[in-house]
């Protein structure tokens, strides 16, 4: 190398302006990078494949999955299409607490990608759509071929999608919208409007997690809809299988994809035809799993409908009844559930019958229903006397967990005040009464103990 | 006289130089006269409410840099403004953006600073000037301790947006869309303290600068720059390298300053044979306590945290002496909480703290007003960053006087035994190559990660094709049907790239002494075997470590806290293979190169030597792979007739004694750490047949010192042969020719002679 190129650059030694001699270090570091690999990890040496035909490519990969190659800007790209019978009862799906608006369509959606964050580097390789056409789920997957034909990916996603579109998505709402609204804003286009957008794993989580060993879409989909896949992919495997594929590998493995991507779309239908066909109406709900119509009636609770929260809690109380009905479900505790939010809605009556109910049959739930009840008789009914009775009988039972080693840390502190307090209250009017009975008042009292 | 009583620093240094050691140890006694401000009306194109927003805060006009920066921008220029501390270079940044925004509420502007601390400084300076201007504006830090809450709103709506380059580059960049309207609207960008991007750090953040730019010019925006600086040499060279494109150059100071006095102490020698001073911190108590007698605000510098709690303790006690102002004297270091921090720098302002002892961490431009005196102990490291201490003191009419005590440090011996290069040299530059083959190829990956490359696509000077193609075989990236280079891979390259450092793949020494493990520090992994051998002292913030285990899979050392008296040397196995001469010039008595060259370096032995005595208490073995990097060096061949009639092992000698002393100078010359420039001698070169000493960037791939070292030969020689025959040790020290150990009784003599042969005849820095 001349001297002078060495001087040209005020800074530093001229590397860069010389491309020979860039081109030396990169050969350099090669052989360094090689020398630090054990021999057997060693790949074999880069060989320039011979660039494949983007439209040959394509009908190969096309061929492969049984889809078909559309032109698109960019480059083209590979649809495959499906149409199944997957009835779904809208009205009945619109009655449930989901924020759905009867007008706006459903689209499923789900993305196979390169990666998991959210960041500009991660690609949506393969987009499943799916919507209903009168009784059946219609199903497209967008295929990219190549990096290159993003652009019609993104086209024939943002057609796929009415401006008016409520998207339903698992766990769409942190990764997969996200990402393909990084991917507009990285080719400069405004994402697509959408309507909506239904997440059903929050919702899974709230309905169904309670029976479940965790809120994967393959665990709800066996447990809910009672589906079992086969040779399912594991997650982690789909960046790496579609990269060797870019690499210039095989096609078949990607099939397995297309499957795991196309069952996604599915089920999340599945699931919308469960919740419509299990927990919208009141008869269903009393064959459904009384677990999840109580969760149910918790969630109509949280978005402020307490009727019918309430009377979802019957229907969960009447499912319990059922002899096949599951055993690990604590009725008890449902019952006290729906008499709060009675109550709540003014309707004591009710109510306290089903705390004298409770009351009566012992354990633990019986504890909280003669709380209730000593509650419901000092601030409503204002009956100090029966108020303290049933203040009694919760220390009993309180007294005999204790003694059989459980402590239930709030009662233990907040019982003995009610106590205190009622049996003061109730001493206090005595003494107003017939002052002079005072002192045998509290002897009495202490003998009620 | 009584012992607290009030006196102009003037009076406190004639009192404190009666005494005969202070006197005899001053090196250099220079005063600097009074400067009038210059100021300049501001400009007619200023925005109605920023005239009144300054009017309101009692600014009528700007001083005449402020208005320099401000044209050049209101031409469309990039700028540096490089002025010195307090001259209220800040405005040369906060006036532009906020003219911009007043314009257009949708522009918007990043802020870069290398500190949290600065960000949230600025930050409040900002709002302040806007609030003053009656103009909305939202500005926010985004850093590590932003809360996620809010982090999406400044992503969307925040239009001034502080952070730093590691968060740019880790979090901001990665995640470009969605920071899109940052990037559509971006008008400018400013890069404060930027005199601090050199070396590695500095190659980085032109990288991610240049990813930067990248972006913009993807969402359509063309943002100007605006970059401070402290002085330092060539300016425009390093505001050119760091964003790639000419900027204009600011340097003219329109700030006033009153008169200052500067004053170099090299503490008495106590033994002159082995080259011995008296305490560098012993000289700077007296000197600090008087000021602080006297009422006078004082800014101590220490080298270190540690130095900085014992000077604190020292002079705290001092100051109990009839009832001093002890609790008007606080430390401040990174370690303290922020709000303890801020709580320091509002005293300083406000004249209710007295004095501050504090680590480099001051120096940069905290907003702490000016104060009397300044005393550094120990040279900074480079003369920019003197000049940054000294400038904590400096009122607008008050005289004021900067003390700098010089330690036994070869690099301090140097500056005290020339104190021009100090106080009449101009600063050193600052280095850095973006185009290190290593940094270079780490960031093309993080931009290839953000967005495709175009073929033909430059990423800084030239097109990234071929560092693509490279990457291409690693399966990282790939070339798609449209020809453009995609990331292909599900890592993310950005989280694998530290700034800090040159590779990721450091050494990380964690203390199991404590009652949990701690990370206490991180060797690069070529320097690691002679550093955290298992049996090695390892000395941090002077504290001494002793290393039980070495995991070299793993990469992590294990060491605990130890108090012995001794310390451990590794000897290695050196061997430098040139592989590549990019420049070669006859000089005298030698052949002067620079070029690419393999270090292979073996670690054998390590020796437990006594602190005081030297004396070898015994050696052990290391057991560690051999240790190779591709680098750039420096090197010296001589010429046989310059050294014909030389012993074998008197031209080693001398080698090695020339080549500490070249090490040294080379160091202050380029403002690196003396540990960034590697060392190696050989008698016969079996490459050149001749004797040699190579001076290697010990930076994987190198950032620039070596070419730098070429063209700067004959001040390094002059000074190297100066450092020698100029230091008062008999035969040699660590301040010259280095420990007598390695060159024994005649080294420093023969290096001497050596460098006297090698040296030009006519010094070009004269004085």
């Amino acid at each position: 190398m001349p001297p002078d190129l060495a001087q040209a650059r005020p800074t530093v030694a001229g590397v860069v302006a010389d491309p020979t001699l860039r081109a030396q270090r990169l050969e350099r570091l090669r052989a360094l990078d090689r020398r630090l690999t054990v021999a057997a990890d060693l790949a074999a040496p880069p060989s320039p494949a011979p660039r494949p035909d983007p439209a040959r490519r394509a009908a190969d990969l096309a061929r492969a999955l049984d889809g078909t190659v559309i032109d698109g800007r960019g480059g083209p790209l590979v649809v495959v299409r499906e149409r199944l019978v997957l009835p779904l009862d809208m009205p009945a799906l619109v009655a449930l607490p989901l924020d759905l608006d009867p007008s706006q369509p459903l689209v499923l959606l789900d993305t196979e990608t390169t990666g998991l964050g959210t960041a500009a580097g991660t690609l949506a390789f393969l987009v499943g759509v799916g919507w209903w056409d009168g009784a059946s789920l219609e199903v497209r997957q967008l295929w990219l071929p190549d990096h290159a034909a993003e652009p019609a990916l993104l086209d024939a996603l943002e057609a796929l999608l009415p401006p008016v579109a409520c998207l339903v998505t698992y766990n769409g709402r942190t990764f997969d919208w996200p990402l393909l609204v990084a991917r507009y804003r990285l080719h400069r286009r405004a994402p697509p409007a959408l309507g909506g957008h239904l997440d059903l794993l929050p919702l899974a989580r709230q309905l169904w997690r309670h029976r479940l060993a965790d809120a994967r879409l393959v665990s709800v989909e066996a447990g809910v809809a009672g589906l079992q896949r086969h040779e399912d992919l594991p997650g982690a495997l789909v960046p790496e299988r579609y990269f060797a594929y870019l690499r210039g590998g095989t096609m078949r493995p990607l099939r397995a994809i297309g499957h795991h991507n196309r069952e996604d779309v599915v089920t999340m239908g599945r699931l919308l035809q469960v919740l419509a066909r299990e927990l919208a109406a009141s008869e269903a709900r009393r064959r459904a799993h009384p677990g999840d119509v109580a969760a149910l009636a918790r969630l109509l609770r949280r978005r402020g409908r307490r009727d019918e929260a309430a009377s979802c809690f019957e229907d969960a109380l009447a499912a319990c009844e059922r002899p096949d009905a599951p055993r690990a479900v604590d009725a008890g505790a449902m019952a006290l559930e729906h008499a709060r939010l009675l109550a709540r809605l003014g309707r004591r009556a009710e109510a306290r019958g089903i705390w004298q109910a409770l009351a009566h049959r012992g354990g633990e739930v019986a504890l909280h229903a003669w709380l209730a009840l000593a509650k419901d008789r000092e601030h409503h009914l204002r009956d100090p006397a029966g108020a303290l009775a049933a203040a009694c009988e919760a220390e009993r039972l309180l007294a005999r967990r204790r003694a059989m080693g459980f402590f239930m840390r709030d009662l233990e502190l907040d019982l003995p005040r009610r106590l205190r307090r009622l049996r003061r209250r109730g001493a206090e009017r005595q003494a107003r009464a017939m002052p002079s009975m005072a002192s045998s008042v509290r002897s009495t009292s202490s003998v009620v103990l | 006289m009584r012992l607290y009583a009030p006196a102009t620093v003037d009076q406190v240094v004639d009192g404190l130089l009666t005494a005969p050691d202070i006197a005899d140890a001053v090196v250099a006694d220079v005063r600097r006269p009074a400067r009038p401000a210059e100021m300049v009306p501001l400009p007619a194109w200023l925005d109605a409410r920023l005239r009144d927003g300054l009017a309101r805060r009692g600014l009528g006009g700007l001083y005449s840099h402020q208005a320099a920066a401000l044209e050049a921008l209101h031409e469309g220029h990039d700028v540096m403004v490089v002025t010195p501390t307090a001259s209220g270079k800040s405005l040369c940044y906060h006036l532009p953006v906020l003219q911009a925004m007043a314009q257009d509420p949708a522009a918007r502007a990043l802020y870069l600073f290398p500190t949290k601390a600065l960000s949230q400084d600025q930050l409040v300076a900002l709002e302040q000037l806007a609030s003053a201007a009656e103009l909305d504006l939202a500005a926010a830090v985004y850093d590590g301790d932003t809360p996620a809450p809010i982090r999406s709103t400044i992503r969307t709506a925040g239009q001034v947006v502080l952070t730093n380059p590691d968060m740019l580059h880790a979090a901001i960049l990665p995640h470009h869309t969605k920071w899109f309207q940052l990037f559509e609207q971006l008008r400018y960008v400013v890069v404060d303290e930027a005199h601090l991007y050199r070396g590695v750090f500095g190659s980085h953040v032109a990288n991610v600068l240049r990813r930067l730019f990248r972006l913009c010019a993807h969402y359509g925006s063309h943002p100007q720059l605006i970059l401070c600086s402290a002085t330092i040499g060539r300016p425009g060279a390093l505001g050119e390298t760091l964003i790639g494109r000419p900027v204009t150059v600011i340097d003219r100071s329109g700030a006033p300053t009153g008169p200052r006095r500067v004053i170099l102490l090299n503490p008495p020698v106590v033994d002159a044979r082995l080259g011995i001073r008296a305490s560098t911190y012993g000289l700077v108590e007296r000197i600090a306590l008087a000021f602080m007698r006297a009422e006078r605000q004082t800014i101590v510098f220490a080298r270190s945290r540690t130095g900085v709690e014992i000077l604190l303790t020292h002079l705290r006690e001092a100051l109990r002496e009839g009832r001093g102002p002890r609790e008007r004297l606080r430390g401040y270091r990174g370690g303290y909480l922020p709000s303890e921090r801020r709580a320091i720098e509002a005293g300083l302002r406000d004249a209710s703290v007295l004095g501050v002892i504090s680590t480099n961490a001051l120096e940069l431009g905290l907003d702490i007003g000016r104060l009397d005196a300044a005393v550094l102990a120990g040279y900074p490291g480079s003369v920019a960053a003197t000049w940054q201490q000294m400038g904590r003191a400096g009122r607008r009419q008050e005289p004021s006087v900067a003390v700098m005590v010089a330690s036994s440090s070869p690099v301090d011996q140097y500056i005290a035994s020339h104190p021009a290069y100090l106080l009449a040299g101009s600063p050193e530059e600052a280095r850095l190559d973006p185009d290190n083959l290593h940094i270079l190829l780490a960031h093309v990956r993080a931009a290839a990660f953000e967005l495709p490359f175009e073929p033909g696509e430059r990423f800084g000077e030239a097109p990234a094709d071929d560092l693509l193609a490279f990457l291409a075989e690693e399966g990282h990236v790939r070339r798609a049907d449209d020809g453009r280079w995609y990331w292909a891979s599900e890592n993310f390259p950005a989280s694998e790239i530290p700034l800090r450092t040159a590779a990721a793949d450091n050494v990380v020494i964690i203390d199991t002494g404590g009652p949990r493990p701690r990370v206490i520090g991180e060797v690069d992994l070529f320097g690691a075997p002679t550093v955290v051998h298992e049996g090695a002292i390892y000395l941090h913030e002077s504290r001494q470590y002793h290393v039980d285990r070495l995991d070299w899979d793993e990469r992590k050392a294990y060491v605990r806290p130890v108090d012995v008296d001794h310390f451990t040397q590794a000897e290695s196995a050196v061997t430098l293979k040139i592989l590549e001469t990019f420049a070669s010039e006859e000089a005298d008595g030698a052949t002067r190169s620079h070029g690419e060259v393999m270090v292979s370096r073996l670690a054998t032995i390590y020796k437990k030597l006594r602190f005081a005595t030297l004396e070898n208490l015994g050696w052990g073995r290391i057991h560690l792979p051999e240790m190779e990097m591709h680098t750039t060096a420096y090197w010296l061949a001589l010429d046989p007739a310059a050294v014909a009639g030389w012993r074998r092992d008197e031209v080693d000698v001398a080698l090695v004694g020339a080549g500490r002393a070249l090490q040294t100078v080379g160091s202050v010359l380029l403002m690196s750490d003396p540990h960034d420039l590697g060392l190696v001698t050989q008698v016969r070169s079996p490459h050149l047949q001749r004797p040699v000493i190579y001076l290697y960037d010990g930076v994987p791939g190198g950032v620039g010192l070596a070419a730098r070292l070429h063209e700067r030969h004959d001040e390094l020689l002059a000074g190297a042969r100066d450092l020698v025959l100029g230091c008062p040790c008999e035969a040699g020290c660590p301040a010259c020719t280095g420990p007598r150990l390695e060159t024994g009784d005649d080294g420093k003599l023969l290096a001497g002679r050596l460098l006297t042969i090698l040296a030009p005849v006519v010094r070009r820095r004269a004085a």
